[in-house]
């Protein structure tokens, strides 16, 4: 395709592409103290740096990060409530060139609308909550690492701040970077383990293929637009005033570019390979950061870049599809893990499949309403899972725990894991159900290429997940006591009794801070439903104030029943509202989902309480029997080992550039320094060495080459006086 | 006078430690690099040229005036900057030799003074006698740090540093003794080797392909320098061998020479064949940085991984210079700051590392964290400036020479010869640089402890870092912080200084893309329309 036919189409579809009117965008002076709400866990680090440097062994790192958090969450809530219209808050200068004609300028300066404020308050307020556990599950750390990471979780939340709230991609970047480092930095936080450095290693590098993209995608913005700045793009994009081919890029490649820092952050297919290792970190990370909070900020970029995307509908097709087939194998590798904590990760990594396929079908409202519901029922899962690791020596293998439920001390963890499951499992009127609804619902309302299998594919997944949650739950808490500690016995945890290789050993029960949390996290879960219910501002949209949330900003024209889509992608809902082509069994898509999803949802969970709690004994059936069948083998032997994409990676990228560098290195030395460099100085040495003969120190030889060379002097001297003579120079 | 103060103050400084007893060489040398701090920051601050294009701290010296030859000192914004540059690495370089220099130390003082001198006088020198003269001197404390203080290849390192970098710089000093000849006939047999002079004849007298005859000189000698790619194998071996100091000095000013050098002559000398020619150097300069990092990728001596590094980054710098723009010329201009400060600090590092364990083989050791808390946390620090974690120092420049290079192509903000290709390949280097430093990370700084066999702290020096050491990295990680924060301090600076050697660019650089291209970035455009 040329250039031109591109510029055409691109100006063709440029008025219907919506975006917020920014002639409203408001220089906020008086909102400086917005400010703080990175100020307050960067002065979190400052001082858990000093605690660290002086070695305090109380849990004052706690209550400062504590402290500092709920002081994020404080001032977002109240700039939420302040204004709804967006507004730019300027903090300093931070990279500007300027030369005659023309700048580059990315301040430090937030910028404030709707989506920002949806994703900081359950960025604040579950980073509160969870550093909040986190005081009482770091406690054998105290005065070794516990200073250490409270200032790495500070560092995540002001990157987090930074990602989210900036107003230019710069600011974006320097957070996008900020929560990879923060991520390194707690994933490695156990770092005399090996595979705890491993997985932090993998995590930044990994990340950094994603960063690559978003570099790219800055660099392309900025050549096209001449800014980063938001509200200066999206004023240009809704009046069409910029080159669309710039040199052989056009702004098409944008959003593929956005897309590998999306899918890198975000842990899609094929960069989500760092997520289930980054699981070495201690789990309230886990909890935080890669399921709750940092592992959505891929979401939040194309939310916040979306009319980049429509320019280029393709793109969100690749969206679509690639979530949803991240969604599936995600979840049949869940399906086939024993560790529990690797199943949450492979959950997440499904989850947030839904949510890109929920972005690629047009439905930036169910993708957020289901980041906002996820962060919650995930963020309760893995905390309870952390709760069963502290207590039982670091036990995390599903078949060696059972029957948390009766255990003394145990119940609400037992029980506030069976919130996060039905959550997640999508089990009717639960949060996870909505939201997840939306989504799968729009994929058969949005046309796209194959969106209807993409929409049967994702509601298979469906049951997947509600198969894989229950197992866990029907494993860990339902049936018999039994239980056998991991071997990770702390020398000041258990004082009072000697555990001599697992006899004896108590399981200690989490204390007031963890079950407090818990419960709040998981009537958060249940409670986020209820935005569902709500009315809205504009009568055409549902979903509450999170719909309307999202429909007050960039991501607006992914809401259900806004105004108008770009003319490229049909999208049922524009024009006369209330008529769907799309529908499933003959039925309206939004309403057959209902049914759908809840019938799958309970033979997920059918199937999970046959195997994993009455008849365990048939699990282990099916699985030999699997096994025994050579034609069927291949399927449990690859979803146990994941699908052999570690393995794939290593033969593919790693080997080879392995190989490469050896072969650099060689390269290096042998030819380069040894026979260029090297060879070249040896020159003057070999040709002096021609001429050592000569110096042999006998006088007849001296005469005879005294002799030859008067002669050849004679000669020459003859030759170039023929020559002046001869028509030379005089 | 600043200026010569300058200059003059190390080489007073020498005189002192030859005077003194050899107990207060340590002493006299750091008073003097600290004095000789506070003297630039002096001039700094009273300096007239921040961002405006203006020459200060000028004076001259009457010198052998038959052959034009008149020693000329002044600086423009850029020089003062790195300038200000090598006054700050020298006392910490100073300061963190005091241990692991313990003998003939009147000499390694000597010499590190010397150096200093000749270094500022390089960026100082207004005329290309006292820029040569000082260029060529920075060789002879180098080669004899290395020789005597090194480690255990110590001698082939001296060697070969002192020939193949003298080599390429002769071909310079050819280039510059022509250009001089040149100059001389066009103004009457009238000699001057003053810079200013020069660089007007060369814009306006020379053609074409003196021209890039001129380029190709000035490449070779400042090539080598940088390094740019194929003549590299220098550097690795005499960053490894040298004293920490040497390395410090090393990567933080000598290197910064050549990139200098290549910004003060080969721009404004040769505007035309530069930008002929920006495109086959951009192309150096990425397999330079690719190449390099997959070396650094599988080294095993850290030394040396670092060494490598200075390739690979280094490529970033050239890429910024050529792309012709305000942005690449500020981000090439920050890097030679930010590569000095995080390299140099990462070379100090490991060689406190050296001293307490004899080794710098990643197989023999690691996992340091437990032991030395505090110098692990500055490793972490500099590794990820290093990097490019935005928010330090390093990420700045990186991404200012990147989307300098990115946009300077045909419909780019400001026209170019370069183009997204040229920094899409070169971003690679972003990935590998994060695999081999935090590899390298990962195996001295975490994981379990190993530490080589029979190598146990009975030396005098504390367990973990100790004062001085401190002191000595505090300062460089603080200005890491402060240049990533507020770089602006020195691009506003020298945005005029910068505006000054790019007005010769714009109209070449447009005539160059309304013919789509020369024929050299054609052929390299890749079969583009």
């Amino acid at each position: 395709m040329t250039g031109t036919t591109i510029a055409i189409r691109i100006a063709e579809s440029i008025p219907a592409v919506p975006a917020v009117p920014m002639a409203d965008v408001v220089e906020a002076t008086s909102h400086w103290w917005a400010g703080f709400i990175l100020w307050c866990p960067l002065i979190s680090l400052v001082l858990c740096g000093l605690c660290a440097a002086f070695r305090v062994k109380s849990k004052l790192p706690a209550w400062i990060t504590v402290l500092s958090l709920a002081c994020s969450f404080t001032f977002t809530v109240i700039l939420g409530n302040l204004e709804d219209v967006p507004e730019r808050i300027n903090l300093f200068e931070w990279i500007a060139v300027f030369w005659s004609d023309g700048s580059f300028v990315a301040n430090f300066a937030l910028y404030i609308d709707s989506l920002t404020i949806l994703w900081m308050s359950f960025v604040t307020g579950l980073g509160t909550l969870i550093a909040l556990y986190a005081s009482e599950y770091m406690e054998p750390d105290l005065g070794k690492g516990y200073a250490r990471f409270f200032a790495g979780v500070s560092v995540f939340l002001f990157a987090m701040g930074c990602l989210v709230m900036g107003d230019n991609l710069l600011m974006l970047y320097l957070g996008w970077e900020g929560v990879g480092f923060a991520s390194y930095w707690l994933i490695g936080y156990y770092y005399r383990r090996p595979e705890a450095v491993a997985a932090a290693k993998k995590a930044f590098i990994v990340n950094r293929i994603g960063d690559l993209g978003l570099a790219l995608a800055i660099y392309l913005i900025w050549a096209t637009f001449g800014t980063i700045q938001y509200n200066e793009l999206m004023t240009l994009l809704d009046e069409g005033t910029y080159a669309t081919v710039y040199e052989h890029w056009s702004v098409e490649a944008i959003p593929y570019l956005l897309m590998l820092a999306a899918f890198g952050k975000s842990a899609q297919l094929p960069l989500y390979i760092w997520l289930p290792d980054a699981m070495e970190g201690p789990t309230p990370v886990s909890a935080l950061i890669h399921a709750a909070t940092m592992v959505t900020a891929g979401i939040y970029l194309i939310a916040r870049m979306y009319p980049f995307f429509l320019l280029e509908p393709t793109s969100l097709h690749v969206v679509a599809w690639v979530g949803g087939l991240t969604a599936l194998l995600a979840a049949t590798i869940g399906m086939a893990q024993y560790d529990i904590k690797r199943i949450f990760a492979y959950s997440t990594v499904s989850q947030l499949g839904f949510m890109f396929l929920g972005l690629g079908v047009l439905t930036t409202y169910g993708a957020s309403y289901h980041v906002f519901t996820h962060a919650f029922f995930k963020a309760v899962l893995f905390l309870t899972a952390g709760a069963v690791m502290h207590g039982f020596a670091g036990q995390l293998d599903l078949r060696k725990l059972s029957g948390l439920r009766r255990m003394k001390g145990w119940r609400i963890v037992a029980w506030t894991m069976f919130v996060g499951c039905i959550c997640l499992a999508g089990f009717p009127f639960t949060s996870g159900y909505f939201s997840k609804d939306a989504i799968l619902a729009e994929a058969f309302v949005t046309q796209g290429p194959g969106f209807e299998i993409l929409g049967w594919i994702a509601i298979f997944t469906a049951f997947l997940t509600a198969y894989y949650t229950f197992r866990v739950w029907c494993r860990v808490c339902a049936g018999p006591v039994h239980f056998e500690p991991g071997d990770e016995l702390h020398d000041d945890d258990h004082h009072d009794d000697g555990h001599d290789e697992g006899h004896g050993f108590h399981p200690h029960a989490p204390r007031f801070a963890i079950n407090f949390v818990l419960v709040v996290i998981a009537a958060g879960a249940l409670l986020a439903s209820v935005p569902y219910f709500m009315t809205n501002e504009v009568s055409d949209i549902k979903g509450g104030w999170i719909a309307d949330m999202v429909n007050d900003s960039t991501a607006a024209s992914g809401i259900p029943g806004h105004a108008e889509h770009p003319g490229t992608i049909a999208h049922d809902h524009s024009g006369d509202h209330g008529h769907h082509h799309g529908s499933i069994l003959g039925m309206d898509p939004h309403v057959a989902m209902y049914y759908i999803s809840g019938v799958v949802g309970g033979v997920g969970l059918f199937l999970a309480f046959w195997l994993h709690l009455w008849r365990r004994q048939d699990a282990d059936r099916l699985r030999s029997w699997l096994l025994a069948r050579a034609w069927i083998r291949w399927l449990p032997v690859a979803m146990e080992n994941k699908w052999y994409v570690d393995e794939v990676y290593h033969a593919l990228v790693r080997a080879p550039l392995w190989l490469l560098g050896h072969i650099f290195h060689g390269f290096d030395r042998y030819i380069i320094d040894g026979l260029l460099v090297d060879g070249t100085a040896r020159l003057p040495r070999l040709v002096a060495k021609w001429f050592q003969p000569l110096q042999n120190g006998m006088l007849q030889s001296y005469a005879i080459t005294m002799a030859g060379g008067a002669a050849l002097i004679a000669l020459l001297m003859i030759l170039m006086m023929q020559f002046f003579e001869g028509g030379g120079v005089q | 006078m600043m200026s010569w103060l300058l200059i003059l103050l190390p080489l007073v400084g020498v005189l002192g430690i030859i005077a003194a007893p050899a107990r207060l060489a340590k002493v006299t040398a750091l008073l003097t690099t600290l004095v000789v701090f506070g003297v630039s920051i002096a001039a700094a601050v009273g300096f007239g040229g921040w961002g405006n294009g203006t020459m200060g701290l000028t004076g001259s010296f009457q010198w052998l005036t038959n052959y034009g030859i008149e020693i000329q000192v002044g600086a423009d914004s850029v020089s003062l900057v790195l300038v200000l540059l090598t006054t700050f690495l020298m006392p910490l370089a100073v300061l963190g030799s005091f241990s692991s220099v313990k003998d003939r130390l009147r000499e390694y003082y000597g010499w590190l003074l010397g150096l200093q001198a000749a270094m500022i006088g390089v960026f100082l020198a207004r005329d290309l006698v006292l820029f040569y003269v000082c260029f060529e001197f920075t060789l002879v404390p180098m080669f004899f740090l290395i020789a005597i203080y090194g480690s255990t290849n110590r001698a082939r390192a001296s060697v070969k540093f002192m020939i193949y970098t003298f080599t390429g710089s002769l071909i310079t000093l050819a280039a510059f003794l022509w250009l001089a000849w040149s100059a001389s006939q066009a103004a009457d047999g009238q000699w001057t080797f003053a810079i200013a002079d020069l660089t007007r004849h060369a814009t306006t007298s020379l053609a074409a392909s003196e021209q890039a005859w001129l380029l190709l000189a000035l490449l070779i000698g400042f090539g080598v320098k940088v390094p740019i790619f194929p003549v590299h194998t220098w550097l690795p071996l005499a960053h490894t061998e040298a004293p920490t100091a040497g390395s410090v000095i090393l990567a933080g000013v000598l290197l910064k020479l050549g990139t200098y050098g290549l910004y003060r002559f080969m721009l404004p000398m040769c505007p035309e064949a530069v930008v002929e020619w920006a495109p086959v150097i951009a192309i150096l300069a990425i397999i330079g940085i690719i190449y390099a990092a997959l070396i650094c990728w599988i080294q095993t001596d850290v030394k040396k991984l670092v060494a490598y590094s200075s390739v690979s980054h280094l490529g970033f710098c050239i890429l910024g210079l050529f792309a012709l723009n305000p942005m690449g010329l500020e981000g090439s201009i920050l890097y030679m700051v930010n590569h000095g400060l995080s390299t140099g600090a990462l070379f100090f590092l490991i060689g406190m590392m050296y001293e307490r364990f004899h080794t710098r083989d990643m197989r023999a050791i690691g996992g340091l964290a437990g032991r030395m808390p505090i110098w692990a946390c500055f490793m972490v620090f500099f590794v990820l400036a290093s990097v490019g974690l935005p928010g330090l120092n390093g990420f700045v420049s990186e991404f200012l020479c990147l989307i300098a290079v990115f946009t300077a192509g045909e419909g780019g903000a400001y026209p170019g010869v370069l183009g997204p290709w040229y920094a899409a390949i070169a971003a690679l280097g972003m990935i590998f640089a994060a695999m081999y430093l935090l590899i390298m990370v990962g195996k001295i700084v975490f994981g379990p402890e190993r530490l080589p066999a029979g190598n146990h702290d009975d030396g005098p020096l504390p367990k973990d870092l100790g004062v001085r050491e401190i002191v000595v990295l505090v300062p460089l990680a603080v200005l890491c912080l402060v240049l990533g924060v507020q770089p602006w301090i020195i691009i506003d600076g020298t945005s005029a200084a910068v505006a000054d050697t790019l007005a010769v660019y714009q109209p070449l650089l447009e005539q160059a893309s309304q013919q789509t291209g020369s024929a050299v970035s054609n052929a390299l455009a890749g079969g583009a329309p």
